[in-house]
């Protein structure tokens, strides 16, 4: 090993220093005695040695002078020891860098010049004044030999003195074709040397990274993609779309097409996806592409081009049509074994809380009776049947099938026909066949209500029969606007990130409509923008802000006028500045709701984007003490949330953030709090935000605990989260009194237990890279209508909870084989830990436990395969994921 | 002619043919034979919505082997239940009281949360409800004062306004008539009205009532409230210098539960309450002695009062101060062995019924022992029947029948129904609250205007030793046993 001479010669040096430690009281020396007199005889030889080499390389003798010089090199290049102290050799040239430097400068060009550039290049790493940049200076007057050669600390100096170089000369728009030749070595240097991170970011500050592409091999692809997807969340536009870019170019080049697909989608390119579909010839593993498509839940239509043959494209866009969800979460549910219906009993547990149970069994509250249609259709979701809805007629006697429905009042009649969509959820062909019986129904609200609960049983789910389209479309024009609402928000569900332009050209005569009643143009804004998030459609933008400029005064000031904004800002969700001219006309409202529409399009423009400059433009518009009356604060709160979402770090510091704006805020900033609280940890019951949520929810203002309550709901929801359910089950009997806040905590008890445990309702998936946005759009939309609980859900349109639908996934890992069907192997589930820019194969999980899938995974869970008999086909292993038999797999004897 | 396949629910008809010559509805009938659904109930989804009955075949555009959908059920149609359900929301206030399960809560007007819990612990006892119900509105009897009567009318008209209401309701009326009668609860300090000792209160409203509901008008009962809470004691007054000794009998209203060192538990502080030493004039040695008084109960009412003595006057703080002294209550109280031995032996014969009814209830051993021969079978029946209807009798002994009084006998077992609680550290400060079982068997905290349900474990956790509230009154109801 070079570096042992060096290490013995420190380590004789160590009790040589000891003991002439003593020796100065006895024997004063001079300085330079002494310093000699530290030295052990090898280092003093050493130094003697280099002290003549200075001195000849100094001479006339160009033979000498070049001896001098190669052993000078020499002796330095032998003496790379560790980073934290100067190399001796270095050490003992310090005091005749000044010598050689005035030296050099007296040479004529020659080799020996070259020679000594290189040196003083290195002497430069110690000696150089800070912000001179001298090392660079002489490397690049220098040989331009092997840059490795002079070991790792030079290389990441010399980086860092390009970076600055390089901006400087940006500045100057001088040429900087010298420092890119030198880039290019460094680069080479560092990719070859487990050095990725320091290769990216020195090509980050000289804006190359173009050159990436050429350096990456097999070996360091994953772990360069990785920190470079991982850095783009940090960066500002439009670095990080190319620094994206390039990491799609390095997956496609290594055919990782999975992670492609996924920068393609975060990037919401379809053209790269596209290009994945083209580029890759394997069917099988095109179809796992389409089960990542899916679980994005865009819609994505597959060509000739991209699968040639009939029958295969049919069986991938069945995929993408997301056919067979319902199917895998069955199988899902029956393997933990929970397919058993709940009743909203075996989820409230009032014998847990005695004395607490109401003895008015023998008259039935509306209210009470509607929450226990939302918690039953959330509990029961997807699974088929349940208690109450469903129950068959046979065991009931034959005209108790609408019992439970007409036990609800008026409009909520609406709520509990619409829930057995919600029990149905993903299986349209069982759901439809459930809901046709009400179609026919005498009763406008149950009518409504089946509509709604068609497009609720479609969400997420594309058939080419268009069932949902060709039933609800006959109803748009009716009369009553309780089945109107019911038809539109049952289409805005149904097709959700669809773009149809079908759709559009029915909703958005709607909008024009003088004669229109608010709530319908409201709900009919808001499902435009569901079908149309994040497309910058300027169709459908123009016709809702012409509906918006047409509102009356009065109108203005209705609660559910706050839907027709956000249905604007859904259009361009996710979209950052194209929203900008938008929201140059909305300047041009009426003054009532010009601020709130600012708010509204803003947040949603820049949700799920962590850009860190909205995040204070909020909080400095909550900052503002207002008149009386304006009500722009809360969706500036929400906005928040919405932006900050986006990554770990940012999110802690937005709950931070939030903490202040409950002390400090007034009372229409402090009952959104909870509400961004909730979104921020959605499906993530973060303990230190349960407490808070769990001191708001007894606030002395009702609106705060109530929305506090909701949270608690949200934060919780589908975890079964044992603190959060008894929370919430002393809650409901603090609260047994007071109807309203009642509701809330039973809806949130329905959210907590949703699916039965298995559901999230989580808008990022695939390890928090992805975020779907007909999921944030569907829960954006349920905390803009609780912003005023009382009139929207406590009202007459609770069935906005049912919005939540979009947002609903099962949280698993179901692995299937290559004929789709699934298949148990034995997987490690445990934390997730973040292993980006390290270096060798870290560990990706710790505390694990071994399961055998299918398996549920909670948020921040990560699964690895604990078999080599298979290989997943999808690097993230979550939703659905397509197993290969490993070829080289050999069973062990 | 075309062939498509036609998808309904689940199942799949894969060869279907369509003749364009015909309407749709052909079709509709051919599906009709396949799958039972009524041709008017069919939606099939094609192009551009749902297949109409006269829409044209052609301009649909159909493909060889297209895949249709179809949608629609043979089920019946749902329809409305001629009688929809009654919600609570819709009813009229006094009907939602049945539904919330208690009665409601009264607001404090000012430091008057000692007379709310008094109000909330008497208005328990359904007999004192009904024996308010029938006191005449006017017909005050001579020998009552106006206030008592105002006060006695005052605490009707407020019991009727608690079983009607679940909001809270404001005794106003009441608190007037309270302090007309009593002025001391007017006491005024710092311009606002004082806190009052609640044991106060609850014996002069006992007191008023119970000359109110002597009068002749209603004959049936002598003495309504003294048949109620009234306790006869019987006094061996001793004293042993001079070895006098004399009987004395007195009625009172509530025992006395004595706390000093050794009290840990109810049962030790009423045997203290009921010895007391006292001062007097002795005849015999012509100055005064001490002597020894020793009270027995030798009749027991229908709801026993117990007053834990927490409160005693501290002269040099000058107010009444407080023992914060942990004594334990029981659930179910047995004050047998505070009886005369008189009462005693009429308590023996319904207590053992009493026991045969638990031990049944606690299991079948008996019945297991007895159905060793037949005519004990015979006779367990028998038993069984009478105590079904014991059941039944209690149950309307409970609803205040007066009737069903007289076959009902005590014995000497009581329940806890009411405690009447303190919080702070003496009687004119703090708080108090009423802890009320209600006829459902749920205990209701009624805090002011603020009823809270509570488990019944919770209850006797109110014995004190601690800064929580702890039990200043309990009201313990009789368990009878019908003869």
């Amino acid at each position: 090993m070079e570096s042992e001479p060096n290490n013995t010669a420190s380590g004789s040096g160590n009790p040589k220093e000891e003991a002439t430690l003593k020796a100065p009281s006895k024997d004063p020396k001079t300085k330079d005695d002494k310093k000699d007199e530290d030295l052990s005889e090898e280092d003093l030889a050493l130094k003697q040695q280099l002290e003549l080499y200075v001195e000849r390389a100094q001479d006339a003798d160009l033979g000498l002078q070049k001896f001098a010089l190669e052993s000078m090199r020499q002796e330095i290049r032998t003496s790379t020891s560790s980073m934290t102290s100067v190399p001796k050799p270095l050490k003992f040239l310090r005091p005749h860098y000044g010598t050689l430097k005035s030296y050099y400068e007296t040479m004529a060009d020659s080799d020996l010049k070259k020679l000594l550039a290189d040196i003083l290049s290195v002497l430069a790493l110690t000696m150089s004044a800070e912000g001179d940049r001298e090392s660079l200076k002489y490397r690049l007057l220098g040989s331009e030999g092997d840059i490795g050669s002079w070991g790792h600390e030079y290389v990441r100096n010399l980086a860092g003195e390009i970076a600055q170089e390089y901006s400087k000369r940006v500045n100057e728009e001088a040429t900087v074709d010298d420092l890119i030749e030198l880039v290019e070595q460094i680069v080479a240097f560092h990719m070859k040397h487990n050095a990725e991170p320091e290769a990216v970011d020195l090509l980050m500050e000289v804006e190359y990274l173009d050159l990436l592409v050429k350096h990456v091999d097999k070996t360091n692809y994953k772990r360069t993609c990785l920190y470079l997807t991982s850095s783009a969340r940090y960066l500002p536009g439009p670095d990080d779309v190319s620094v994206l870019d390039i990491a799609y170019t390095i997956y496609s080049k290594f055919e990782e097409f999975p992670s492609a697909l996924q920068i393609a989608l975060y990037l919401d390119n379809m053209q790269h996806v596209k290009q994945v579909f083209t580029s890759c010839p394997d069917l099988l593993r095109k179809k796992q592409f389409c089960y990542i498509l899916a679980r994005q839940g865009i819609s994505f239509e597959l060509d000739e081009e991209m699968c040639a043959d009939d029958e295969d494209k049919e069986a991938l866009q069945e995929i993408i049509n997301n056919t067979k969800l319902s199917e895998g979460y069955l199988t899902l549910a029956r393997d933990i074994e929970v397919m058993e219906p709940k009743s909203p009993e075996d989820i409230y547990k009032a014998h847990l809380l005695d004395g607490r149970a109401s003895a008015g069994a023998s008259v039935d509250s509306a209210r009470q009776n509607l929450a226990a249609t939302f918690v039953n259709a959330f509990v029961n979701a997807g699974f088929g049947q349940d208690k109450l809805m469903t129950v068959t007629s046979e065991t009931s006697g034959g005209g108790s099938l609408g019992n439970w429905l007409f036990k609800n009042k008026e409009h909520g009649k609406a709520s509990a026909t619409a829930s057995l969509g919600m029990i149905d959820l993903w299986d349209v062909d069982t759901g439809l066949a459930q809901l046709d019986k009400y179609f026919h129904s005498n009763d406008n609200h149950v009518t409504a209500g089946a509509l709604l609960g068609v497009g609720i049983v479609n969400c997420g789910i594309k058939n080419d029969c268009d069932p949902a389209l060709a039933l609800l479309a006959d109803y748009l024009d009716k009369e009553d606007s309780s089945i109107r609402i019911g038809a539109i928000t049952g289409l805005g569900l149904a097709y959700a990130g669809t773009q149809n332009e079908q759709i559009r050209d029915k909703l958005t005569p709607i909008l024009g409509d003088p004669k229109a009643p608010l709530d319908v143009i409201a709900f009919t804004s808001i499902a435009l923008g569901l079908v149309y998030v994040g497309s910058c459609n300027e169709e459908v933008a123009q016709a809702i802000i012409f509906a918006l400029m047409d509102r009356s005064e009065s109108d203005l000031g209705e609660p559910l006028t706050r839907l027709l904004p956000l249905g604007l800002g859904l259009l361009y969700l996710g979209k950052q500045h194209s929203v900008e001219a938008t929201a140059e006309v909305s300047k041009t409202f009426n003054e009532k709701i010009r601020k709130y529409c600012d708010m509204t399009l803003l947040s949603c423009a820049y949700a799920g984007t962590g850009n860190v400059l909205k995040v204070q433009h909020f909080l400095g518009q909550c900052a503002q003490h207002l008149e009386k009356g304006e009500t722009f604060q809360g969706p500036a709160v929400l906005g928040i949330a919405m932006v900050a979402m986006a990554e770990e770090l940012g999110l802690d510091m937005a709950i931070r953030s939030l903490e202040h704006l409950l002390q400090y805020g007034e009372q229409n900033i402090r009952k959104a709090v909870p509400l961004a609280l909730g979104l921020l940890c959605i499906s993530n019951p973060k303990v230190h935000v349960m407490d808070t949520l769990s001191r708001l929810s007894h606030d002395a203002d009702t609106e705060v605990a109530m929305a506090a309550v909701i949270s608690l709901g949200l934060i919780g929801a589908g975890t079964n989260n044992a603190r959060i359910a008894g929370m919430l089950r002393n809650l409901s009997s603090y609260y047994y009194k007071e109807a309203s806040l009642l509701f809330c905590v039973r809806i949130a008890q329905g959210f907590v237990h949703m699916g039965k445990g298995l559901l999230t309702l989580a808008p990022y998936h695939s390890e928090r890279f992805l975020l779907s946005p007909t999921a944030l759009a569907g829960l954006v939309v349920l905390l803009h209508a609780c912003l005023d609980m009382k009139a929207i859900i406590l009202g007459k349109y609770h069935y906005v909870l049912y919005f939540v639908v979009l947002a609903m996934q099962p949280r698993m890992l179901l692995t299937v084989d290559e004929n789709l069907k699934p298949l148990a192997v034995p997987v490690r589930v445990g934390q997730a830990v973040d292993v980006v820019g390290q270096a060798g194969r870290p560990k990706t999980i710790t505390g694990f436990q071994t399961h055998s899938t299918p398996v549920l995974l909670a948020a921040g869970d990560r699964a690895e395969l604990a078999t080599e008999k298979y290989i997943p086909l999808s690097p993230i292993l979550e939703g659905f994921v397509i197993l290969k038999e490993n070829p080289d797999f050999r069973e062990e004897a | 002619m075309p062939t498509v396949s036609v998808k309904w629910q689940k199942e799949l008809y894969p060869a279907v043919e369509i003749d364009t010559a015909q309407p749709p509805y052909v079709f509709k009938s051919q599906l009709y034979d396949l799958t039972g659904v009524p041709p008017e109930r069919q939606k099939i989804m094609v192009k551009g919505g749902i297949l109409k009955d006269d829409s044209d075949w052609s301009k649909l555009g159909l493909k060889e082997g297209q895949k249709l959908m179809m949608v629609g059920t043979a089920d019946e149609i749902v329809k409305a239940p001629e009688k929809g359900p009654v919600f609570m929301e819709d009813l009229p206030e006094e009907e939602q009281v049945v539904a919330v399960g208690h009665s409601a809560g009264l607001f404090n007007l000012g430091n008057t949360c000692y007379m709310n819990s008094t109000i909330q612990c008497l208005h328990s006892v359904p007999e004192l409800k009904s024996a308010l119900i029938e006191y005449p509105q006017s017909g005050r009897s001579n020998d009552l004062d106006q206030s008592s009567h105002l006060l006695t009318v005052a605490t009707r008209d407020l019991f009727n306004e608690l079983d009607k209401n679940v909001k809270p309701v404001a005794p106003m009326q009441f608190w007037m008539v309270l302090r007309k009668k009593y002025p001391q609860f007017g006491q005024l300090h710092n311009g606002s009205f004082m806190q009052q000792d609640a044991e106060e209160c609850w014996t002069q409203i006992l007191y008023t009532l119970s000359q109110a509901l002597r009068s002749p008008s209603t004959s049936a009962n002598l003495d309504t409230v003294k048949e109620l809470f009234g306790i006869d004691l019987v006094s061996r007054v001793h004293c042993a210098e001079s070895g006098e000794e004399s009987i004395e009998t007195e009625s009172v209203y509530s025992l006395k539960c004595h706390i000093s060192h050794e009290v840990n538990h109810l049962h030790e502080g009423l045997k203290h309450g009921l010895k007391s030493e006292l001062e007097k004039a002795s005849p015999s040695l012509g100055r005064s002695a001490v002597y020894l008084k020793d009270s027995h109960i030798n009749g027991l009412p229908k709801y026993l009062t117990i007053q834990f003595v927490r409160f005693f006057w501290k002269r040099e703080s000058n107010q009444k101060a407080k023992i914060l002294r942990k004594v334990d209550y029981p659930l179910e109280l047995d004050i047998f062995d505070l009886c005369l031995d008189d009462l005693r032996k009429k308590l023996e014969a319904p207590r053992q019924m009493l026991r045969d009814e638990d031990g049944r209830k606690a299991g079948l051993k008996l019945k297991e022992k007895s159905s060793a021969s037949v005519d004990n079978d015979v006779k367990m029946s028998d038993a069984e029947g009478s105590s079904n209807g014991s059941g039944e009798s209690s149950k309307a002994a409970l609803g205040g029948g007066a009737a069903s009084d007289k076959n009902a006998q005590l014995t000497g077992v009581y329940d806890l129904v009411a405690v009447l609680t303190h919080k702070g550290r003496s009687a004119d400060s703090g708080h108090y609250v009423a802890w009320v079982k209600q006829e459902n068997g749920k205990w209701i905290q009624f805090d002011d205007d603020n009823p809270i349900p509570q488990r019944e474990e919770d209850i006797p956790k109110l014995s004190g030793g601690g800064d929580w509230h702890m039990a200043y009154i309990c009201m313990y109801k009789a368990r009878t046993i019908p003869m």
